[in-house]
This record gives structure tokens, C-alpha cells and sequence, in this order.
């Protein structure tokens, strides 16, 4: 019985390759992109714009040697991916920070991790349970009122979603806050908080937790509550839509109906063999809504002022900052293709015919 | 067997009553089934041949109750055992002037709520295309034994139980039975004292295998016995092989996973047992594959086993071999002779091929545009085919000896709109006035032989 | 549904079904009329603008005089956003340019993207192999954020904001196209046509292509939607410089400010995108009704 497992690792173990060549892809993608906006604007990256003079001059020397940016531009690739793999990324120069992007990307990732972990399990929670309910329920008053719901959410733009949010929760019933993780006067002195980032874990509500220090812990709850259910109801209304469409096809296959000549009660027939099968096109679609995600993050924080890696690269792009900007870029897709691979992962770990 | 050749004065176990179906779709209301008249007999192996489209799929699931949201019953009823599970659909039908599928559905719902009891215990079925018909997702033996899980735990339980309340004492005991006098009413005896009964199943199917030794079989024999089982589990599997019926596992969350696990690892050992039954090699094996693993005819063989493993009183086949290659065919065929054999069921066996219900069939029924034409056993359709609809198919098969292929001209009338008389009188060539006129009904003409038509209306038996 | 009904062979009979099938819809026709709506203004303040009373037809017209928003009135049917900007005036401008757009960025894309789907994957080998890795690689970075880097460096304008999205957007099809084509490419009907000396162009165009047709015009249509919320979004945050441009996520960025005392400057602008939105995908459902050979015979 322990054969798929050792099938499954090795599958796995083809994915991870295969996922190497299209991280290298990316990175092309972004050479490219950094080369067309010229040599000025990659000098920008590396360069901070505060240097002058004879220090500026001896940068530039200095980044000559590790780029090479005489030599053809094939050439010039393998330096830039050597940097990138030593972390050399260049620097950011925005409102919000300016200094070395990894570091940014340190202060400003674990804010987005855990919005969209929030924002995912609630999508995982309510979109499939609700395009099950809708799909078995065919045509009764339930499934149209849900259907409409999740059409409006879906032709709405995010950030208007987040703006009548913020508009009746904020402004009206002023039960909760916007802007940024966490009430300022609240980790103004703690020794584990300090220039935005917390310790250990960089992400805010888990380490307050950690530090037994439940108001924080509260409070930074409370302003991801809005932010996150916003990207939620985003995302929720194309996967609930998504899944009713799965599940009525796959309520007709024979399997299900040879299930119910069993004598397999209803629940189950719908439960264990329609729901199981009907998931698998889901997951095959969800790479593409997750780009969506990843999308809407970036509006979002913009909307709620909170300080992730969408409203960095907003700042980033408003500020003509090329650092911010390309760094944010490759960021999101290495994002992007971990997100795909796990997808990958799951959907063969589900269905048995794959790991062949 | 040979009381299929007499009328039997026994129940049927299925009757069909002027049965009628109709499909509503946008292009039109299909008229389906209009007004089937069948039964079908204890012990016996019904054929129901016809082209496609006459039918006989739609009214092999409409016994089962499978029907579709946007099928109306329009009218007659189908009774089980007596039991007529379709009326609500019927009175939805007749007393609602607009019909709507959503309306339908949820008298649907009630119905296949009632007859979920039956299916997979009194009535099952075989699907013709094996591949879609099995779960992808789950093992072969999952799904063989979840028929037991839902109609039979208590047996999947009473096993588990006794392989824990037999001692190594009770099994070498067994075992010096058997090689004595073989399964005898002092086996069974002992079983019964010992309150292991459960051992059965398991010792006869080790005990009739053909593929291993004598000794091993001892040895198998004496290693059913002294396995421990936690007192929590023990209590509930307790009461399920009392009650024969499963608790309601919502309540009981973390116990009711575990119970439930150890009733389907019981399952798969079953499985295997019938599997090997079958006739089919290395089925300890098989039954932890997949459908994708196997080939066409061993999954086809896995359907078959769901659907008997309970030992049904009616088993509908819609053509179990026409999606396989012929010398699976042939296999397949075999199988379902050897059951017919050893589990006396009754069997439907839908085909359109005449050739493949000549082997099988005690009585053969021809269908044509959602109706009975005939139905007589099976020499009798064969030798004297009345009906001008079933001559012609005879005509129509291939033989060894040189004939002329005889095509049927025309084509099956658009069941949106059948005609009003009889529904073959396009194509038969002996149509009369008045077959454009009235619809025949079925008559006898001979021992145990009906036939729909107004050729034979003097001939009358 | 009555209980009998008689049909009657017709030439035009699958085209009459189709009309019956999508008008049958009702929210499906709502959304057919929204849209035209749209589609009516676009294109009389394309070609007609001397119709309507504007000046600036193609711009929008802040007033600095009074650049905070006042409420609906019979001066301003929509009330006026900052600085000074009547809605009503502002949204039949944007209207015309957010359709535009979303035209000019969907068709091309899918134009490109079946070409070359089709191309690539009828020949197959190593052109098949290019395309997949490249539209893998578009498809590894979120398209918001690759439009945001692609439009930046091409310099943040309307015409690299175009040009981004549509480099963004041919992928899609192209994967689409490839589907299609795999599918189409090994029925027999294919080996006749290659049997009888047709070149592989018209195999291409004449037999692959209409094939795909159906399910690329649902898609199209529910892309302008998805186009118009990514053209909206983009403008919201701030790509396009701030310019007098008439676009509606550009007049919700300008109402944001307000929010609280002036919501209608940010609702209104909002709710002419969603119902843009809603209307195309009410339409692309009635679409998918037709083309679906079951949702089509379904009742």
C-alpha cells in the first residue's frame, strides 16, 4: 500500500525540476525588462541616488566589476543571476523605505504571507462547501441568491469591495481600523518590534502570540480582518462559480450515478464521489486565480495602506523606483511558481492516474 | 432452471405496467417509453434487445430509480416486489399542468432517499462503460466494499469480531474438522458455540481456493484467530453486528473514523474473497489498485462484483460486453453463466446484440420505440419470430451460412413525435389500416409467448 | 413547457434555436442591453462628438473654482468629484475610452493568441515547444504585476499601459487555440482533408479555426470585463501620471480622498464599471448557453 507514496515522491521530485526552468524563465523575463528601460534606469537600481561625486564614481567601478556591463548582454545575464543568488537585488528608494530590496522585501513580505494565508483559508472554507450547496441545489431560491451574490463580487474591482467595506466598518460602525498591521502606540516600545519588522518569525500576529502579548496580538488581528475577507470575496466569487460549473458535470458522469445503484447514501454519493472529482478541474484552474490574488494583493494594500509587498511595489512604480519595481516583480513570480508547484503537488496527491 | 420454461405462477420480481416516460428538453419532449409491459421472473435471465434508442437503457434505469431531472413519469408504474417506488414522480407529473425540472428533481430526491435501501441489496446494476463507471479516485476495493459498508456491516463486523473471540485452540479445532468431513453441519455447529460465525466466510474461502496448497491453507486457516481489538472499537462493532446497521457517525467523530476504517479494511479483505471467487488472480492485489491500473475486463469484472457481491434478487446488465473486445467478450459471458449458476439471482441483460442474448437468455424481450414488440423465451423468438420487427432482426444476423444481409429500411421514428398508431408501420412490410389507426398491445400466441401486433389478433392464445 | 410539441425540419433551424436559447436567458438579454448602452455611447462620442455639448470631448474638465464635490443636484445629475469634475459629463467620456481600450487590448490579444497557438501547435515539435515555455513563463508572474513592469519601463503611459496588457493577454488564447487545436487536429476528418492535397493553411483556417471560434468568443467577451477591472485597477494606484484622463478607475481614485464626505464620487464611477462588468459577464453566460451543446438542449 505504501507504493504511491514512493510514486508520489517521484513525481514530486520531476515537478521540482521542471520548476527550475521556468524560475530561470522569470529571471529572463526580468533581464529583459530591466535591459529595455536602459542603462540609466539599471544603473538606478544599484546606485543610490544620494551618492555623488568621486563616491559615486567608485560605485559605479565597483558594480562594473560584479556586472559587467560592457560585455554582450548574454553575458551580462549570468552576472545579474549571480547577484540575484548572492542576494544582491539592488536597492529601493521609496517613500516607505529606502535601502537594500532584500531587506525590504524582509520587512514587507511576512505582512502579505500572512493576509493571504488568512484570506486563503477563508476561501478554501466557504467557496467549495458553497459551490457544492449551489450545485446540488440547482435552481432553488438558495442557489439563485448565491449566484447573484458571487456575480456582483466578481464584476466588482477589488479595492471597491475594500472601500465600501472600509466605509461601513471603519467610518460607520468604527469597529475596526484601517491602515498598516497594528496600532503604532502599541509596539512603540517592545523590545521584539522594531523598524517594522518583529522577531522571531517577521510576522506580526504570530510573534506577538509567541511573547504571550494578547492586546497586540488582538489588534493586529483586527486590521487584517478587512484587508484579507476583501481579497477573499475577490477571489471567492470566481471559485465558488468555478466549482457549481465542476460539480454539475461531474453530478452526471456514470460513477456517481453507479454510486447512488450501490445504495451509497446521498451525502456521501455528493461528498465523497462528486466533490472529490469535481475539486480536480478546480485545481487545475486555480493557478490562474491565484494570479488574480496575488494581483488584487497589490490594489488592496494600496487601499488599505498596509504595508506589504503590493504597496511597495505601488510606491515603488508612483516613485519611478526601478529597484522596487523589478525586484517586486521577480518577487511575485517566484510567488507565483511555488504557489503553481504546490498546486501540482496536491492535485496528484488527490488523483492517483497523474503520478505515471 | 428448468421451471423458467413454464409460466411461473411465483411473484415476479419486477413488474412493468404500462410504463411511461418522457424527457423534456429544449428541442422537444422526447417521448422515451410508451407504455412497456415486462416482467421479469425468479431465476430467470431476461434479454431486452433492440436498436438504439428504442429505449432499453432508459427503462433498465428507470427500474433502478436513476432517473434523470428532466424525465417525467408520465404514466403506468414499475413494481419491485410489489412496491411501486416511482408514484411520487408520477402524481408530480399528473398533477402539475407545467412540468419543471427543478420541481421534479426534488420529488427525485425522495425517491432515491427510499430506494437507496434497495439498491446494491435487492436490485443492482451493471453500466456498459466500465472505465467511467468506477471512481477514478478510489481503490477498486473501496468501492466493493462500500456495498457491504451500507447494507451489510454487521456481517463486515461479526468477521472483524470473531477473528478477536477465536483462540488458536478454536482454529486448529476448525481446521481437524474440515480435513475430517469438509464443511458439514458439525463446522457450522462448532461456529456457533464458539460464537464465531463470522470466521465462515473467511475459512470456506481460503478452504475452496484451487491455487494453494493444502498445507497453506492450514496454516491460513489457523491464523484467523487472537487478534486483539481496543475495548471503544470492540463496543461499537458489537452493536453493529447486532443491529446490522450503522451508527450515525456525525455523532461520534474521532471513534466513528476509526470503526469505519476497520469496517472497510473488512471490506477489502471480502472483496479480495469474492474477487477469488470469480475467478480472478492475485485479487489481494487488486483490490488496492486503481481503476486506472486495470485492464478493461478486470474492471468490468470489478463492477460485476460490486453489483452481486451482495447476492441480489435482481441484477440489470446494460450491455456489461459491448465496450470490451470480443474475447473479453467471451469471458465476461462466461462469468455471468458461472453466476448465473451459483447465485440465483434474476438478471436483466440489456444488448443490441442478438448474438451475445442468445448465449445468456432464458427469455428474450424486443424492444422497439419505448415499447415491448415481443417477448417469449428464448427458443421461441428464435425458431418463430412473430413480430415483423423481430423477423427482421434475425434476418439481419450474420451467419456462417451464405445469406443475404437483409438491412431493416427506414429509421426509427423522432420520438418527439411518434406517430399515432403502431410505431413500426413505416417500416413493416405487412402494415394494415388499422395499424395507422390503434396501437396493439401485447397478446399471447403461444406457450409463453407475447407478441404487439395486429397480424395476430385471430391467432390469439 | 407544454406537454406535446410538433417540430418542423428547417434549414435555419440551429441558427433559430440559437436565438431562442440566448433570449430565453433573461438576465443574459439584460446584460446584452447594458452593453449595447455602452457600446451606443462609445461610439457616438467616437465618431459623433459634436452631438453631445462638450468641448473636450477626449479630455476631462476640472474646474478649480470649486474642486470639492458636491452632492447630486439638477446642476449636476451625479454630483461633482475633486477638483471640480462633473460626473455625469466625466463618466460618458470615460465610458467611450475605457470600451475602447478594452477592445483595443482583447481583440488584438486574442488575435495574436489564436494565430500563433494555432501555428505552434498544428506543426508541432520544437515551435510547440517554444510556445508552451514562453506562455509558461508569462503565466508565472501575475499579470497585474508583469503589466505594472512591463508598462513602467516602455514609460507609463496609455499606449505602454495598452501594449502591456496585451502582452499579457495573448498567452491565454494561444493556450486556448492549443487546446483546441491538439483536439481537432487528429479526427479523421483532418487526415481526409490532408489526403485530398489541401495545404496546410486552409487545413489551419478553414477547419481548425472555426472550431475554436465558439468557446474564443465566450472567453472575449468575459475578458473585456476582467480588461476594464485591470484598466480600472491600474489607474486606481496611480500608473497612468495624473493627466485629465477620462477614465473611470482614474474618477474612483479621485473620489477616494473624499470617501467620507462625499461617497458618491467614488460610488458612482464604481458602479458604471461594475455594471459594465456584470453586463458582459450576463452576456458571456448566454453565450456559453448557446455554444454548450448540453446547456443548449437543456431546459
Amino acid at each position: 500500500m505504501g507504493g504511491w507514496i514512493i510514486k508520489l515522491w517521484q513525481y514530486a521530485l520531476r515537478r521540482v525540476l521542471l520548476f527550475i526552468p521556468t524560475l530561470l524563465g522569470l529571471t529572463i523575463i526580468v533581464f529583459v525588462l530591466i535591459h529595455i528601460g536602459g542603462t540609466n534606469k539599471l544603473l538606478a537600481m544599484y546606485l543610490s541616488p544620494r551618492l555623488t561625486g568621486a563616491a559615486r564614481q567608485q560605485i559605479i567601478a565597483e558594480l562594473n566589476q560584479k556586472f559587467h556591463f560592457n560585455d554582450p548582454i548574454y553575458i551580462q545575464y549570468f552576472y545579474w543571476l549571480a547577484q540575484i543568488f548572492q542576494g544582491n537585488w539592488g536597492i529601493t528608494n521609496t517613500p516607505i523605505f529606502s535601502g537594500p530590496v532584500t531587506q525590504a522585501i524582509e520587512i514587507f513580505f511576512p505582512n502579505t504571507l500572512i493576509l493571504t494565508i488568512f484570506a486563503a483559508i477563508l476561501i478554501w472554507l466557504i467557496s467549495i462547501p458553497l459551490g457544492v450547496h449551489t450545485a446540488v441545489n440547482r435552481d432553488k431560491p438558495s442557489d439563485n441568491v448565491i449566484r447573484v451574490g458571487s456575480l456582483t463580487f466578481y464584476a466588482m474591482p477589488w479595492y471597491l469591495i475594500g472601500i465600501i467595506l472600509i466605509i461601513i466598518f471603519a467610518v460607520w460602525l468604527k469597529i475596526l481600523p484601517i491602515a498598516g498591521t497594528v496600532n503604532p502606540s502599541m509596539v512603540s516600545d517592545l523590545s521584539w518590534y522594531h523598524n517594522g519588522i518583529s522577531y522571531p518569525t517577521h510576522i506580526l500576529l504570530i510573534d506577538a502570540l509567541i511573547h504571550g502579548n494578547f492586546m497586540v496580538a488582538g489588534n493586529a488581528f483586527l486590521h487584517l480582518i478587512m484587508p484579507s475577507v476583501t481579497l477573499a470575496l475577490g477571489v471567492m466569487a470566481a471559485l465558488v462559480r468555478l466549482m457549481r460549473g465542476t460539480m454539475l458535470e461531474t453530478l452526471d458522469q456514470d460513477f456517481v450515478n453507479f454510486a447512488r445503484a450501490k445504495g451509497v447514501p446521498e451525502k456521501v454519493v455528493i461528498n465523497l464521489h462528486a466533490k472529490n472529482n469535481a475539486l480536480l478541474p478546480v485545481i487545475t484552474n486555480f493557478g490562474y486565480l491565484v494570479a488574480g490574488l496575488l494581483g488584487g494583493v497589490v490594489v488592496i494594500e494600496d487601499v488599505f495602506s498596509y504595508p506589504g509587498i503590493g504597496m511597495w511595489l505601488t510606491d515603488a512604480m508612483i516613485n519611478n523606483d526601478m529597484g522596487g519595481i523589478m525586484g517586486g516583480t521577480l518577487l511575485f513570480g517566484i510567488i507565483l511558481v511555488v504557489t503553481s508547484l504546490a498546486l501540482d503537488l496536491i492535485y496528484a496527491k488527490i488523483d492517483p492516474r497523474i503520478r505515471y | 432452471m428448468e421451471s423458467n420454461q413454464l409460466k411461473s405462477s411465483i411473484a415476479p420480481i419486477v413488474k412493468v405496467e404500462d410504463f411511461h416516460l418522457h424527457y423534456y428538453t429544449r428541442r422537444g419532449v422526447y417521448k422515451a417509453l410508451n407504455g412497456v409491459n415486462l416482467e421479469i421472473r425468479k431465476g430467470e435471465v431476461l434479454g431486452i434487445a433492440g436498436e438504439s434508442g428504442c429505449g432499453k437503457s432508459t427503462l433498465g434505469r428507470a427500474i433502478m430509480g436513476l432517473i434523470p431531472r428532466n424525465a417525467a413519469v408520465v404514466d403506468g408504474r414499475i413494481l419491485i416486489n410489489g412496491k411501486d417506488y416511482l408514484k411520487p414522480l408520477k402524481e408530480y407529473y399528473k398533477n402539475n399542468k407545467k412540468f419543471k425540472p427543478s420541481k421534479n428533481a426534488d420529488v427525485l430526491k425522495k425517491v432515491n432517499n427510499e430506494m437507496s435501501k434497495i439498491r446494491g441489496q435487492e436490485i443492482s446494476m451493471v453500466f456498459q462503460e466500465p472505465m467511467t463507471t468506477l471512481n477514478p479516485l478510489l481503490q477498486v476495493g473501496y468501492q466493493i466494499a462500500e456495498v457491504l459498508l451500507y447494507h451489510n456491516p454487521g456481517l463486515l463486523a461479526s468477521r472483524r469480531l470473531s477473528r478477536s473471540r477465536a483462540k488458536k485452540e478454536d482454529t486448529k479445532a476448525i481446521v481437524k474438522i474440515l480435513k475430517e468431513n469438509g464443511p458439514n453441519e458439525k463446522f457450522e455447529q462448532y461456529l456457533k458455540e464458539k460464537d464465531i460465525v463470522g470466521l465462515e466466510d473467511q475459512i470456506l474461502a481460503i478452504w475452496r481456493r484451487k491455487d494453494l496448497h493444502d498445507l497453506k491453507k492450514e496454516q491460513m486457516i489457523e491464523k484467523l484467530c487472537c487478534e486483539p481489538i481496543s475495548s471503544f472499537v470492540k463496543n461499537y462493532l458489537e452493536r453493529i453486528e447486532k443491529e446490522n446497521k450503522l451508527p450515525n457517525f456525525s455523532k461520534i467523530p474521532i471513534i466513528g473514523r476509526i470503526v469505519k476504517k476497520e469496517l472497510i479494511k473488512e471490506g477489502y479483505k471480502k472483496a479480495s474473497e469474492f474477487l477469488g471467487l470469480l475467478g480472478i488472480p492475485n485479487s489481494d492485489k487488486i483490490v488496492y489498485m486503481y481503476p486506472h491500473e486495470l485492464s478493461g475486463g478486470q474492471r468490468q469484472r470489478i463492477v460485476i462484483a460490486t453489483a452481486m457481491i451482495n447476492s441480489p434478487q435482481l441484477v440489470i446488465l446494460d450491455e456489461p460486453t459491448s465496450a470490451l473486445d470480443v474475447t473479453i467478450q467471451a469471458q465476461i459471458l462466461e462469468l455471468i453463466k458461472e453466476l448465473k449458476e451459483s447465485i440465483n439471482s434474476s438478471y436483466m441483460f440489456i444488448s443490441h446484440d442478438l448474438s451475445v442474448l442468445a448465449e445468456v437468455s432464458d427469455r428474450i424481450a424486443i424492444m422497439y420505440a419505448g415499447q415491448v414488440v415481443e417477448v417469449g423465451n428464448k427458443d421461441s423468438i428464435f425458431d418463430q419470430p412473430k413480430h415483423p420487427y423481430t423477423q427482421m432482426l434475425m434476418e439481419a444476423i450474420p451467419t456462417i451460412e451464405a445469406h443475404e444481409l437483409k438491412a431493416i429500411k427506414g429509421e426509427v421514428p423522432d420520438m418527439r413525435n411518434p406517430p399515432k398508431g403502431c410505431m413500426f408501420r413505416d417500416r413493416c412490410p405487412y402494415a394494415m389500416p388499422i395499424c395507422a389507426e390503434k396501437r396493439p398491445s401485447l397478446i399471447k400466441i403461444g406457450e409463453d409467448h407475447y407478441v404487439s401486433c395486429f397480424l395476430y389478433e385471430g391467432d390469439r392464445l | 413547457m407544454s406537454k406535446n410539441s410538433n417540430v418542423k425540419p428547417d434549414r435555419f433551424r440551429e441558427l433559430k434555436l440559437s436565438l431562442q436559447v440566448f433570449f430565453s436567458n433573461k438576465s443574459a438579454v439584460a446584460g446584452l442591453i447594458i452593453f449595447l448602452f455602452y457600446l451606443f455611447d462609445a461610439l457616438i462620442l467616437q465618431f459623433f462628438p459634436q452631438i453631445l455639448p462638450f468641448k473636450h470631448p477626449y479630455q476631462l474638465t476640472p474646474n478649480y473654482a470649486n474642486p470639492i464635490p458636491e452632492p447630486p443636484s439638477l446642476k449636476h445629475p451625479f454630483g461633482t468629484t475633486y477638483p471640480g469634475i462633473d460626473l455625469l459629463n466625466a463618466i460618458i467620456k470615460s465610458i467611450r475610452l475605457d470600451f475602447w481600450l478594452s477592445l483595443e487590448i482583447v481583440i488584438p490579444g486574442a488575435i495574436i493568441g489564436l494565430v500563433i497557438g494555432i501555428i505552434a501547435t498544428y506543426f508541432g515539435g520544437w515551435i510547440d515547444e517554444v510556445l508552451m515555455r514562453i506562455t509558461d513563463i508569462v503565466f508565472s508572474i501575475p499579470y497585474l504585476v508583469l503589466a505594472i513592469a512591463i508598462g513602467y519601463v516602455l514609460g507609463r503611459t496609455l499606449q505602454s499601459m495598452m501594449i502591456a496588457l496585451i502582452l499579457v493577454w495573448w498567452p491565454l488564447y494561444a493556450r486556448y487555440a492549443r487546446s483546441v487545436t491538439l483536439e481537432t487536429k487528429e479526427l479523421t476528418f483532418i487526415e481526409a482533408a490532408r489526403a485530398a492535397g489541401t495545404s496546410n493553411l486552409k487545413i489551419m483556417f478553414k477547419h481548425i479555426l472555426p472550431n475554436s471560434l465558439p468557446p474564443v468568443f465566450v472567453q472575449i467577451s468575459l475578458d473585456l470585463g476582467t480588461i476594464m477591472l485591470t484598466i480600472s485597477a491600474l489607474a486606481f494606484i496611480g500608473f497612468l501620471p495624473a493627466a485629465n484622463l477620462p477614465e473611470l478607475g482614474y474618477l474612483t481614485s479621485l473620489g477616494y480622498g473624499y470617501i467620507q464626505t462625499a461617497p458618491w464620487a467614488m460610488i458612482i464611477p464604481g458602479l458604471f464599471i461594475v455594471l459594465f462588468a456584470l453586463a458582459v459577464n450576463l452576456m458571456g453566460d448566454g453565450f456559453r448557453d448557446v455554444i454548450d451543446p448540453r446547456r443548449r438542449s437543456e431546459l
